[in-house]
């Protein structure tokens, strides 16, 4: 199961506190999808995923300063 | 107007290129230090703290250029301080951080730097001037650590060098997490310079060094100081208003170099668009400019102007301003992230009991 969190335009850190919320809300094994385009997020985000245990599966820029990141739930 | 001036757009340019890239976000890294127990970029300032003042301390030693302390005012470093640190964290960005966010395009932190610059300038030149005169007049005292203590500045760079040299073998010894990084869709130079995630501790040895570097180029156009923010953006609007071309100098184009090498790096990595706050967020960022300005002028200089060079230069007042900075920054943390959290988390078990 993916869940997606949209969060462009949200600026830092906020993309990450609602994104370490939101993976509270999904079972162990489902994926977040993680929308933002703030830029530090490239590097809180994944550093906090990989930190907290969690599989990245997917990070990309998708455009002028806009990022997807996606995190299974370990 | 000199050539020399143009020293500082070069100096601020590669500030503003190398904090966009590096993600130096000092805001953030107070912050994390509170909300997520993080103190990496808290160790990062150290580092480029301790690197700026092996260097700068090497020049003065070598008479390149000579430096006093001078003095310091207690109460307004102590307020001023605490009260730029509730504001960077409204503002969302320190004042350097703001600088370099409005050359990433951000509209939120254009409207930080107008409520910064105005009332920066305000405390200046403007009717807030007397009451930044009268609480500078309290509490003033000797401002060098290294003549309270009646040692060489030396020795306290030897002790801060030395804690900063473990802490960096600390935290390199630690077990290493592989931190995710993008798919690299550019090579050689392009992938390092516009693409690949810097080292967080590689990004404060630049700092240091830039900041070092700052001190000889500005001091040779006249201007005793090294990185400076707060009061070149006063100057800005100083001159805007005035006309008065003394106010341009060679901090003014150190900020406009950080602007540019900030927007700069972010056009070439595909990293500038133009991003508009909500109303919420735009009021916020606008408010907490507010703050940076009366704070920084009270203090006598910004988490740069401060937290960077005079701790550096090992003066009472960088240090004091620092740990207040940062106990302002979690002061409003607090009210910002925790709490609202917290009566979110509360307001989520109580609909699941009932």
């Amino acid at each position: 199961m993916q869940k997606k969190l949209e969060v462009m335009g949200m600026v830092c850190p906020f993309p990450l506190v609602e994104a370490k919320q939101a993976i509270e809300e999904i079972n162990t094994g489902d994926e977040l999808v993680v929308e933002f385009d703030c830029t530090q997020g490239t590097e809180s985000i994944p550093r906090w995923a990989a930190e907290a245990g969690h599989e990245v599966t997917n990070f990309e820029q998708v455009g002028e300063a806009a990022w997807t990141i996606t995190i299974k739930k370990n | 107007m000199s050539f020399g001036l143009l020293t500082g757009l070069l100096c601020g340019a590669l500030l503003g290129f190398v904090m966009q890239r590096g993600r130096f976000c000092l805001t953030g890294g107070f912050r994390d230090m509170y909300i997520a127990k993080d103190n990496h970029m808290f160790y990062a300032l150290l580092i480029a703290i301790a690197v700026q003042s092996v260097g700068v301390y090497t020049l003065i030693s070598l008479g390149v250029f000579e430096f006093t302390t001078g003095t310091i005012s207690l109460l307004a470093v102590i307020a001023g301080s605490f009260i730029f640190g509730i504001g960077i964290i409204f503002a969302g960005g320190c004042a350097t951080g703001t600088w370099y966010r409005a050359g990433e395009g951000l509209v939120g932190s254009w409207m930080a730097l107008a409520g910064y610059m105005l009332v920066a300038a305000m405390m200046r030149t403007g009717p807030l001037a007397p009451i930044d005169t009268e609480l500078k007049s309290y509490e003033v005292g000797n401002n060098s650590m290294a003549a309270t203590f009646g040692v060489s500045p030396w020795v306290l760079i030897a002790i801060l060098v030395a804690i900063v040299a473990f802490i960096v073998y600390r935290e390199l010894k630690k077990p290493k997490v592989k931190i995710p990084s993008l798919k690299p869709k550019k090579t050689g130079v392009a992938h390092i310079l516009f693409e690949k995630r810097w080292n967080p501790f590689v990004t404060a040895t630049l700092i240091g060094l830039i900041a070092t570097l700052a001190w000889p180029l500005s001091v040779a156009t006249g201007r005793m100081g090294g990185l400076g923010i707060t009061t070149p953006s006063a100057n800005i609007l100083q001159f805007l208003v005035t006309g008065d071309i003394s106010f341009v100098n060679w901090g003014v184009f150190l900020v406009l170099g950080v602007f540019l090498g900030s927007m700069f790096a972010a056009k070439m990595s595909g990293e500038f668009r133009f991003r508009m706050p909500d109303v919420k967020t735009g009021l916020n960022s606008f408010s907490g400019g507010l703050m940076m300005g009366f704070g920084a002028s009270l203090a006598g200089g910004c988490s740069i102007g401060n937290g960077l060079v005079m701790t550096a230069m090992m003066t009472w007042s960088g240090w004091i301003s620092l740990v207040f900075m940062i106990l302002g920054t979690w002061t409003a943390s607090y009210f910002v992230f925790v709490r609202p959290r917290k009566k979110a988390q509360a307001a989520r078990s109580e609909t699941v009991t009932a």
